[in-house]
């Protein structure tokens, strides 16, 4: 480049990106800093300590070593069932006389937006060794010998499938409606019959896409932490993300180790997620075609039954029993497996609203989600706008940076924060909260924003520029507008997130600052079954609500 | 001058997409860049808007330095009084009509009334007054013309930039458009770039033309200049369909130059180069008469392919090695011999290597 100096304009830009750098460098990489400072010291964060190995040494232990292999075995059972899951459901709905389509969809889509420590709730009422289920098989069928044990491996895998299926059946479904379907026609021609077609034509250019929601299912499992924490710790089987919240809150606490194991733990995922972003970049989605036209959908006969059946099973498992089990348990005053037997009462929705502490953590909730998303969600348009239209100098360091949380775990960057808030002036306020939210789901907001700056040309602002409208004009009067479905469906993700997240939370999380989710898990954990199910219930409904006003927001577009 | 472009060079890595032009427009002209996609002639006009930076030269916009590489001076796009009209259109789907059209008055704070009465004039100019209030996602893709060029008058400015606008509308739109954008333009008599790829466009247009390739100017005039004297094949290639046969130029004859075909007839050109050796002669197609022509140069060649276009026919005709394009209205078949007049008034001889221009007839 020459020596040019703009006359005007050009300082004002590149002011607001320096800030945007270095606010997203400060969010994502003073966790990751202080992590690897805290995997080398002897004492926790705060503690006068000295140089060590040990951290790193004690990676190789047995107890280690065995929760690794526990949590690679879990997580790759639960991304092969819910890939397989999700998109055999997909094909179902997208390819066959499947019936109840829409429904189908819906529930799925209130299944996806279930938080998944409500349904380890709800999973633990119902089939933990006291649960319902059990009650039932003993007391109406007299069945003595089998026990359902919710608290195992199994019990894990079960529940995180059930949590995980939705997420693969939308990202698969985007693929399969995209997919010409003149491929396949091209096939029925060639005198294939339906089920060549599948084997031969459909699943091979589904390969693509279902390798990498493959790729992100196992990196959600490797990452969740409410699941396991809540059936796994009581039944001693532990995860990457519950030994890394073990050694940090029970004594005596063992923070550096626990910096090792997040930062092998980003390892896993991290690299998973390098896997899976050079797989949609080899052979993304199949080819699009701009023509509307559906396959003709593959009639199924007598096997449509059991597809009904199967479908409706994972609903009833994954949404509407572990509902109907909290709003029971919910509205009773000791817990009992038949409902004939209970006495019902108001009492826990009462003390939700006579309780100062979890008004308090309502209150705080409402604040991080409210304000902490639009904070989230500004952050990920300056980014987005910057790393996709403005593409100044460092923007491909920018965009690597944004992209980075979504390697990491969302405790792990919890426990990053717990390593570096003590020496930064935001210790014991919601900033704590506000920041590591914002670090973790920045992806969605930056991919969001993202997305729609792509769909629209830069003619438009260039239109604008020779109309005489500087670029912060320009970006007022013409890019915020055409932005404005992606930033309302953005702020309702985030919204949704920060309102239910729980694995960043329980690392750093002080009385004054405690949220929803943590105070539902706290009340289970004292085994006040009743309230935290009625405070489910409510948190559940909200969420919902969001949901749909996110569903009447994009649909409006 | 309204417009002074001088050296400009522009750079897209180490790819020269423009390489030390320069050109002037005065006011109330229409200077039309010609040239096939590549040539540089967008990246020019986006460079006058300040769409994009050169790396070298001087650009002036109504006697204000835009840009001056060596004084530093880089205006941003919105500071140059520019009116600008997108291939796309660049309408934005989230305004009105009227909005649309009203933004670069809002940008200028200009007042309502002001606002409202020149929104009214530039609306009513391209015929689009009773639209004012529509989406300006209802609207076609004519409409949308109409409304990119009432955005890009309705401010009045020093000069306006035409990219490509007509390419997207179809051909009965375009023809139509065409002479509205030329009466309009002379109604306002602003100095005026338009960017195509199109010959007719340009030919019907301007006042000049500047045929462009690979970066610089191959030749600039008249319209009428460029057409009938073409300084090169490429030139007259992009002016118009073009018939191009070797011959051996022989020397300066009275009326012309004197040029043999492989074949050893006689041909007398008005125009080209003197110098004797190996050159082309250009014929346009509808120049080439079927049939003998007393007086006229004469060819003898067989029809190989006939092509009815309604109301009159385009004959491939093989001349020796060579094959011909004819426009005529005469009836012959596929497989006849025929005999193709064209005047010397009509052949123009041109070097088949473009530096050697010196000695005309």
């Amino acid at each position: 480049m020459t020596g040019v100096v703009r006359a005007h304009g050009r300082g004002t830009v590149k002011l607001i990106f320096a800030a945007t750098f270095l606010v997203t460098a400060f969010l994502i990489l003073t966790p990751l800093a202080s992590l690897l400072y805290g995997s080398f010291r002897s004492a926790g964060p705060g503690e006068p300590s000295v140089f060590t190995w040990r951290n790193w040494t004690d990676l190789g232990s047995a107890a280690i070593a065995n929760t690794l292999v526990t949590t690679c075995f879990i997580s790759a059972v639960t991304a092969v069932l819910s890939t397989a899951g999700g998109a055999a459901l997909a094909w179902l709905i997208y390819r066959t006389d499947f019936r109840f389509k829409r429904s189908t969809v819906a529930a799925v889509g209130l299944s996806f937006f279930f938080p998944g420590f409500i349904l380890a709730m709800a999973w633990v009422i119902l089939g933990s060794p006291g649960g319902i289920f059990n009650d039932v098989l003993e007391e109406l069928f007299g069945i003595e010998g089998f026990k359902f044990d919710v608290y195992s491996i199994s019990g894990i895998i079960w529940i995180q499938i059930l949590h995980i299926i939705p997420f693969a059946f939308f990202t698969l479904r985007g693929p399969l409606i995209a997919m010409d379907s003149s491929l396949e026609e091209a096939a029925y021609a060639s005198g294939a019959s339906p089920w060549q077609v599948v084997r031969r034509v459909t699943v091979p250019l589904m390969l693509f896409p279902m390798l990498s929601s493959l790729l992100l299912c196992f990196v959600l499992s490797v990452e969740q932490f409410a699941i396991p924490a809540m059936v796994g710790i009581p039944g001693h089987v532990n995860t990457l993300a519950t030994e890394l919240y073990l050694l940090t809150n029970f004594s005596p606490p063992n923070t550096g180790l626990a910096a090792a194991v997040g930062l092998s733990m980003s390892a896993v995922t991290g690299l998973t997620i390098f896997a899976q972003r050079r797989v949609v970049a080899k052979r993304g989605a199949p080819t699009v075609s701009g023509k509307g036209y559906r396959v003709r959908p593959l009639a199924l006969g007598k096997w449509r039954w059991a597809a009904q059946a199967v479908a409706l099973f994972y609903i009833l498992m994954s949404f509407i029993i572990p509902t109907l089990a909290l709003i029971y348990t919910s509205a009773i005053k000791f817990f009992v497996a038949n409902p004939m037997e209970a006495s019902y009462t108001w009492r826990n929705y009462l003390q939700i609203w006579n309780s100062p502490g979890t008004m308090r953590a309502f209150w705080n909730t409402i604040v991080v989600a409210g304000g902490g998303a639009l904070l989230g969600l500004i952050l990920g348009t300056l980014i987005a706008y910057s790393t996709h239209r403005l593409k100044p100098r460092g923007h491909r360091a920018l965009d690597v940076l944004a992209c980075l949380p979504f390697g990491i775990p969302g405790i792990v960057i919890g426990l990053g924060f717990l390593w570096s808030y003590v020496y930064l002036p935001i210790y014991g306020t919601l900033w704590v909260l506000v920041f590591c939210y914002m670090a973790r789901f920045l992806p969605y907001a930056t991919e969001t924003i993202g997305a729609q700056i792509v769909q629209f040309d830069k003619v438009l602002e260039e239109a604008a520029w020779a109309s005489g409208a500087n670029r912060v004009a320009s970006f007022r009067r013409i890019v915020l507008p055409l932005l404005r479905p992606a930033l309302q469906s953005g702020y309702f993700l985030l919204f949704i997130a920060y309102f239910r997240e729980i694995a960043a939370a329980a690392l750093i999380y002080t009385a004054s600052t405690q949220v929803l989710s943590i105070s539902i898990w706290a009340f289970f954990e004292n085994a006040n079954w009743g309230v935290a199910s009625a405070l489910s219930i409510v948190t559940t409904i909200i969420t919902v609500a969001l949901m749909a006003a996110v569903a009447r927001a994009s649909l409006r577009v | 001058m309204s417009i002074i472009v001088r050296d400009l060079v522009k750079r897209y890595g180490d790819k020269t997409i423009i390489d030390g032009i320069s050109f002037e427009i005065a006011q109330g002209e229409l200077v039309s860049l010609l040239g096939p996609s590549g040539c540089g002639k967008t990246t020019t006009l986006r460079c006058i808007a300040g769409l994009e930076t050169p790396e070298a030269g001087f650009i002036a916009i109504d006697d204000m330095v835009v840009f001056d590489s060596q004084a530093g001076i880089a205006v941003e796009p919105y500071h140059r009084d520019i009116g600008m009209v997108f291939q796309s259109y660049a309408i934005w789907p989230h305004l009105t009509v009227f909005e649309n059209v009203a933004f670069p008055l809002r940008i200028r704070r200009r007042p309502n009334t002001e606002v409202e009465t020149r929104v009214t004039k530039a609306l009513a100019m391209v015929g689009l007054s009773a639209f004012r209030d529509r989406s300006s996602q209802q609207l076609s893709g004519g409409q949308q013309q109409r409304v990119a060029v009432a955005r890009a008058i309705v401010h009045a400015p020093a000069v306006l930039l035409f990219d490509e606008p007509l390419s997207n509308l179809d051909a009965k739109l375009r023809d139509q458009t065409r002479a509205e954008i030329r009466k309009l333009q002379r109604e306002l008599n602003v100095a005026t770039v338009y960017v195509t790829h199109d010959q007719a466009e340009a030919l019907s247009l301007s006042d000049r033309i500047l045929v462009m390739r690979d970066g610089v100017i191959r030749q600039q005039g008249t319209p009428e200049a460029v057409y009938g004297t073409p300084l090169d094949a490429f030139v007259a290639d992009v002016v118009g369909p073009a018939n191009f046969l070797p011959v051996t130029v022989v020397g300066a004859a009275s009326g012309g130059v004197e040029a043999t075909l492989a074949g050893g007839e006689h041909v007398l050109a008005a125009f080209g180069p003197t110098t004797p050796g190996p050159a082309n002669a250009m014929i346009r197609p509808d120049r080439l008469v079927l049939g003998a022509v007393p007086g006229a140069n004469q060819l003898h060649g067989r029809i190989r392919q006939r092509l009815y276009l309604g109301g009159h026919f385009e004959y491939l005709v093989a001349v020796g090695s060579a094959s011909l394009r004819v426009l005529s209205s005469a009836m012959a078949a596929e497989g006849d011999s025929v005999t193709l007049s064209f005047t010397a008034a009509d052949c123009i001889i041109l070097a088949t290597d473009t530096q050697e221009t010196s000695s005309w007839a």
